[in-house]
């Protein structure tokens, strides 16, 4: 077992390495996304001080519009990387024509998966926590509760949601294109998950139907919990029903998400299309 | 006329010289039994539910069965969408078959593949398998990795591979830079990274220049000999690389192992006849006329600036150029060169896609 884990991290450490490898070769692109982050921040920045002396929600997570903005868009942009890296993985090899070379190697399809989103993983955290960092230290936006707990949160959310994306990839691997999985959670979850407002103005705005649809999507789940940490400073006991709800779509979406992906690489190595795209 | 000819040397016990083979009783390395493979319609019942029109499944293999044994080079012979690859993909776990079994130093293509994939390594010719903004050595590096090398092991695998295929100068240039003679020379040195006891080549001199195709010939040749000795699967459509390095050829024609033996013999099968052409000096054209034209009544005589020239057919291995040369001594001629036509393995290749041809038709 411990063998096992270890072969598996030494593993994820070689794709962690040559995508970094990758990354510096194209060095502008790096500079460019985190000043990109730097004008994000700004530019909410001073959307909020449109608000300011007349913030008088009922929202409690809403009372500093740049808190959770900021905490919106850090949290959204690790959920993305979340469901659609995988996906990204498959086609980027494929496309590049290197995924024959690294399927020749004596690793499992799912390792290779896994394995080589882990550098999407590592930009980001480094790109979400750039989010957090720029509010704190130019525009003075102060973070509460524990920063424990809302990792925890954002672990157990990025899990759910890369079940979604080992969806995505299987679809991606049949398919080819047109993921269906990463079209509808990327749209959806900016939209109904609270990301940029209350999810509670959809129902005020759009009924009982509209206002149930942020329900469904596990992203409310995280963004709230994390939120109501970062935010409002709720401990481990106010924030158990997020808590568990997550811990529900992990056990209904896991177990189906690899059954799913099984039979996908089972009928691209058939139709000998497992490297087309 | 052509027919399907396949046979084990090891245990034919047939007397044809066969320089190349060595110990008859050696272990199998790559089996492969009654392998079959049709690339089914994708999305064939949605295209059905939907009445879209749809292509026929691609039979690309039908019942092939051969061993590679261990420490033998392999070739597979045959055109373009033969089957070549697919059978190579297969052997790689890259392609599941249809039915059959393939089995890898003992263990199954499906259910042990990720024990095959260690046994095995893959040289191909398309160059879009590499990381094109990583050096020679990153890319290596990474592949070494995957294979569970560690990091010192890696590193001192990579130095003597980039020295043995003479780019060591390059291992800190990007492989978008390099030229495809390298490329192909790096493939060949990212398959043999683990030093697995099974090769799999597809055309791996094609992009070569002379010296370094026939230095990696020489290459290929000694792995056979090695000890532990490499098995080697080698795809090629230069047929001279083919007859120069393996032991035993199959000839696959849609699908199908046409015929499967040693070069010598696959010519000898296909045409058992060669011609013969005689240089010689120190005898006139009427001179050979009279000696010859009446036993030997086929045989052409010409005369091109004092060196005169006897052509005749004869069956492989009868006694007629003893004979020959024997009456041309008595004769008081000196024999200047000679040369033998032979069926190449072309035209064993491409009498078996004529016979397929006109199957079709």
């Amino acid at each position: 077992m411990i063998t096992s884990l270890i072969k598996f991290l030494r593993r994820v450490r070689a794709f962690v390495i040559r995508d970094f490898q990758l990354t510096i070769s194209y060095k502008l692109e790096f500079f460019i996304r985190i000043m990109s982050i730097l004008f994000m921040v700004t530019t909410f920045f001073f959307v909020s001080q449109i608000f300011v002396g007349s913030v008088n929600t009922p929202f409690a997570q809403w009372r500093n519009p740049l808190a959770a903005w900021i905490t919106g868009m850090a949290v959204l942009n690790y959920f993305m990387t979340g469901f659609s890296s995988l996906a990204n993985a498959i086609r980027s090899e494929q496309a590049q024509g290197t995924l024959e070379s690294v399927l020749l190697t004596p690793i499992s399809v799912p390792t290779v998966i896994v394995a080589s989103s882990a550098w999407d993983f590592v930009q980001a955290t480094l790109y979400s926590f750039l989010y957090l960092f720029f509010g704190w230290l130019f525009f003075d936006v102060h973070y509460e509760g524990s920063i424990f707990l809302a990792l925890l949160f954002l672990v157990l959310t990025t899990m759910v949601l890369a079940c979604v994306g080992i969806l995505s990839a299987s679809f991606t691997m049949v398919f080819k294109r047109g993921d269906p999985f990463g079209i509808i959670l990327g749209t959806g979850s900016a939209l109904f998950s609270g990301v940029l407002f209350p999810t509670q103005l959809l129902t005020l705005y759009g009924g009982n139907i509209v206002g149930s649809i942020p329900r469904l999507l596990p992203t409310t789940y995280g963004l709230d919990g994390i939120r109501r940490v970062l935010i409002e400073g709720q401990s481990f006991s106010q924030v158990t029903q997020p808590l568990v709800t997550l811990l529900f779509f992990l056990l209904a979406l896991l177990p189906f998400s690899l059954w799913v992906f099984g039979r996908a690489v089972r009928r691209a190595k058939r139709e000998g299309s497992l490297i087309q795209f | 006329m052509a027919s399907t000819i396949v046979r084990d040397n090891s245990k034919s016990g047939s007397n044809i010289a066969d320089a190349k083979s060595s110990s008859p009783a050696r272990a199998i390395a790559i089996s492969i039994k009654h392998l079959s493979k049709t690339y089914p319609v994708p999305l064939a019942r949605l295209k059905q539910f939907f009445r879209r029109k749809m292509k026929q499944p691609v039979e690309a293999l039908r019942d092939v069965s051969f061993d590679v044994r261990e420490g033998e080079i392999f070739g597979l012979i045959g055109r373009n969408g033969a089957g070549k690859t697919t059978l190579t993909k297969i052997v790689a776990t890259l392609v599941q078959p249809t039915s059959g079994t393939v089995t890898v130093k003992g263990y199954d293509s499906v259910r042990e593949d990720e024990r095959v994939r260690a046994q095995v390594g893959l040289a191909t010719a398309e160059e879009r398998s590499f990381y094109w903004r990583l050096t020679a050595e990153q890319n290596l590096l990474f592949f070494a990795r995957l294979y569970g090398l560690d990091e010192a092991q890696a590193r001192q695998r990579i130095s003597e591979l980039l020295e043995r295929f003479e780019i060591e100068e390059l291992r800190a240039r990007r492989f978008a830079e390099l030229s495809t003679g390298n490329r192909q020379r790096l493939a060949m040195a990212r398959a043999m990274l683990t030093r697995p006891q099974v090769l799999l080549l597809d055309e791996p001199t094609r992009s070569l220049d002379p010296l370094a195709a026939a230095r990696a010939r020489s290459l290929i040749g000694s792995l056979a000999r090695q000890d532990p000795p490499v098995s080697v699967l080698l795809t090629s459509h230069n047929l001279t690389e083919i007859e120069e390095l393996c032991e035993r050829v199959a000839v696959i024609s849609r699908g199908q192992i046409r015929a499967l033996d040693t070069p010598e013999r696959l010519r000898t099968l296909h045409t058992p006849t060669e011609r013969i052409h005689i240089f010689a000096k120190e005898i006139s054209v009427a001179n050979a006329k009279n000696l010859f034209l009446q036993k030997f009544d086929e045989m052409e005589i010409t005369e091109k600036t004092g060196t005169l020239s006897l052509s005749f057919t004869r069956k492989i291995q009868d006694n007629r150029l003893n004979e020959v040369i024997r009456v041309l001594r008595d004769a008081g001629a000196e024999i200047v060169s000679f040369d033998v036509e032979r069926a190449t393995l072309l035209d064993v290749m491409e009498s078996y896609e004529r016979e397929d041809e006109v199957k079709a038709v």
